[in-house]
């Protein structure tokens, strides 16, 4: 009884340790916004606010791009969200299920796009976008972030269709259900954690995507969010209050994507650690 | 099977929605008041400069609209980019074909992109303004080179040192102005909560900079010989890179990681006592006590084999990057009147304290002097610019320039030897003979 409540109290510690240093940052972010810039840049840090203002906030949304910043980037991380899901499920299910020729061979080629480091492809992608017209315009952040999400996405929901069995895959064309009818009706609800785990990283991946949108986009209206406000805190002198207002901001879409389907990402994760 | 395909098309049809969203024109370029001549399109120019917090953009973009307003046959643009991607966008914009007619630049940036062959040779048009505003002579040469003038300054930065004068007078101690009396300074200044100066140690361009502030005043000013070989390693060198580290022992623990803004909030929250910086008065105007009367500024002090104090100074300028006779007539249309006077002060106070005169005439503009915050650190602002006329840049030196240093300050190989120095513990000597090592490999590739 006293190891078990010992184990209990370390295992209590170990996850309050976690929490603190998970949680931490974005607290001290979070709240350091609202502070006065004199408070912000003490020399002694305050873990609780000892002054309140919006004035970082009012700054950041009226003075700045930031709110089209914020509008870029979410078009961006959708689309890419959208076609990630849509590309990797089919191609996915493809591999999986139908006996192409080479599918293993071209499964671990796909694998290997994933290995290769983006930024040997940063000025030869340029050039080939601007041969397109795509250079300065979303699509080509999309088609990018697209190229990037979509074989780690393939990687893992190939090991969620794996494990559901294949009898139900009979049963359903026993009735009379099409590939396509079975993999919508079927497969994919059985897959939903492996679905929404692909969906969060391709959404994440393409909200802080940086390298590609620094040098792609060249006007101020098309920046998204990371890209924008690494321009609006400056290099000679830092306005550390908008910096953190716009750091806030920033983790809102992402905490409120994950508090809807983060339940999903986790189950995803961890079934796909089991497979 | 019919409503399986179109299940499936329904699917990737949301995903192309998706995609069409982000592929829809987003924004329209900023407009202007400009409208074309009858029957004949404006001529567009476009601006990228490295401008971006948003009140910078805001001051150019005044300025462009009243150009615009005044100019209906030319429309001018802006695209603020940003320091830590130019060096990779702008030779990739030039090779795709979609540069901007006029560029911002720095004097070891203008050699990358003159090597791409767009830059176009400004000096007639440099002469021009020359006879109108008169530049100060240290802004133009570090663009001079090749029998050409590649760029037209804009404005000037130079470093300074910081202080309280109330802190200060608690120490009882007067600004000191050679390296000896420095060092005591720095050292009475060290006490509970506060250290003696700020000082970076990575590899960095701000660490470059302030070891080229202490390297100029130990007379080691020149990188190159006249025949264009290294001469980095020797004595004076040597002299301020050990001066460098006597002074690193009285800075804060995390000043190694340090860029600007660091060393400036560690000035305006008071850890530190004294920085080298290009100013701190936006910043010590609202994130600290903001009372002119209490904000010291002084020259950087010199080692005693010195004469006179010198600087690290930034001489900003523009470059013309199109080929094209109507588009470059409308560029330096626009340059002249952002170098008119009047107009001149107010770009310059795009960032008030930041930003000093490249030219005589601007040095004199009341709508420079006028802005409130130039009003309020008048003084301040004077000192700047005085310390500014005895500004140095490595690599474009007394008369010489050379546009290989971009290969040694791309690496950032003098910040490295300070790292040398104060993080790995080398001899001044050794890490100097060291740093000569890496540049000369760096010029070699």
């Amino acid at each position: 009884m006293t190891t078990r409540i010992r184990h209990r109290s370390l295992l209590a510690l170990g996850l309050l340790g976690l929490l603190l240093v998970v949680v931490a940052p974005f607290y001290y972010v979070a709240t350091s916004s609202f502070k006065l810039p004199q408070e912000v840049i003490a020399q002694v840090p305050t873990l609780f606010p000892q002054s309140f203002t919006l004035q970082h906030y009012e700054k950041l949304l009226r003075s700045s791009n930031f709110p089209t910043y914020l509008a870029n980037s979410m078009l961006v991380a959708s689309g890419t969200m959208g076609i990630c899901v849509t590309l990797s499920t089919l191609a996915a299910y493809g591999l999986y299920r139908m006996q192409l020729p080479a599918g293993k061979f071209l499964f671990r080629i796909i694998l290997v796009t994933y290995a290769f480091p983006g930024v040997l492809l940063l000025i030869p992608l340029y050039g080939l976008l601007s041969q397109l017209g795509l250079v300065d315009r979303l699509v080509s952040l999309v088609i990018v972030n697209v190229t990037f999400t979509a074989p780690f996405a393939v990687w893992m929901l190939r090991a969620f269709f794996t494990a559901i069995p294949g009898e139900l895959e009979e049963a359903a064309a026993l009735d009379g259900a099409t590939r396509a009818q079975t993999l919508i009706r079927i497969v994919l609800p059985l897959a939903a954690p492996g679905v929404a785990s692909v969906a969060i990283f391709a959404f994440i991946l393409a909200w802080t995507e940086y390298m590609f949108a620094s040098v792609l986009i060249l006007s101020d209206a098309n920046r998204p969010v990371p890209v924008g406000l690494a321009g609006i805190i400056g290099q000679y002198q830092v306005d550390w209050g908008l910096l953190l207002a716009g750091a806030t901001v920033t983790m809102l879409p992402v905490l409120i994507l994950f508090s809807l389907v983060g339940r999903y990402f986790v189950e995803g994760l961890t079934a796909g650690a089991m497979k | 099977m019919k409503t399986d395909k179109l299940s499936i098309l329904l699917l990737v049809a949301v995903a192309l929605a998706a995609l069409a969203g982000c592929a829809l024109p987003t924004a329209p370029a900023a407009s202007s008041g400009a409208e074309a001549g009858a029957g004949s399109a404006p001529v567009e120019v476009k601006i990228w400069h490295m401008e971006q917090p948003p009140h910078r953009v805001e001051r150019i973009q005044q300025l462009i609209d009243e150009f615009n307003a005044a100019n209906p046959g030319i429309v001018v643009s802006q695209e603020p980019q940003n320091w830590g991607e130019i060096y990779t966008k702008a030779p990739a914009a030039v090779a795709a074909g979609n540069a901007p007619e006029l560029l911002f630049a720095i004097p070891d940036f203008t050699p990358i992109l003159n090597r791409l062959g767009k830059v176009q040779p400004m000096e007639e048009f440099v002469a021009e303004m020359d006879a109108l505003y008169s530049f100060y002579p240290s802004a133009v040469e570090p663009y001079t080179y090749d029998d050409h003038t590649w760029a037209v300054p804009l404005y000037n930065m130079a470093h300074s040192m910081w202080y309280r004068k109330s802190v200060f007078a608690e120490a009882g101690i007067t600004p000191p102005t050679t390296w000896d009396e420095l060092l005591v300074a720095v050292e009475a200044l060290t006490q509970e909560g506060q250290y003696g100066i700020g000082l970076p140690a990575n590899k960095q361009l701000y660490t470059d900079q302030v070891v080229y502030d202490f390297m100029v005043n130990a007379g080691a000013d020149e990188i190159y010989n006249e025949d264009g070989t290294l001469r980095f390693n020797n004595p004076q060198t040597v002299e301020a890179y050990d001066f460098y580290r006597q002074l690193y022992q009285f800075s804060p623990p995390d000043s190694p990681n340090w860029t600007w803004g660091e060393a400036e909030a560690c000035f305006a929250n008071r850890t530190c006592a004294i920085i080298p910086q290009f100013t701190v008065i936006t910043t010590y105007d609202t994130q600290a006590e903001g009372d002119p009367e209490d904000l010291g500024v002084m020259a950087i002090p010199h080692s005693s084999n010195v004469d006179a104090s010198g600087t690290i100074a930034y001489s900003n300028a523009v470059m013309l990057l199109t080929e094209d006779p109507a588009k470059q007539a409308a560029a330096q249309e626009f340059l002249r009147f952002l170098l008119t006077p009047g107009n001149y002060g107010r770009f310059l106070n795009m960032e008030p304290g930041l930003f000093l005169p490249v030219t005589e005439a601007g040095s004199q503009d009341e709508s420079f002097w006028n802005d409130p915050l130039a009003v309020k650190y008048q003084s301040q602002l004077e000192t700047m610019v005085e310390n500014a006329k005895n500004g140095r840049l490595f690599g474009f030196t007394n008369g010489n320039t050379f546009p290989s240093i971009a290969a040694i300050s791309a690496q950032n190989l003098v910040a490295q030897t300070a790292q040398l120095v104060v993080i790995d513990g080398l001899s001044a000597a050794d890490a100097v003979a060291e740093g000569q090592r890496l540049m000369e490999e760096a010029l070699a590739e």
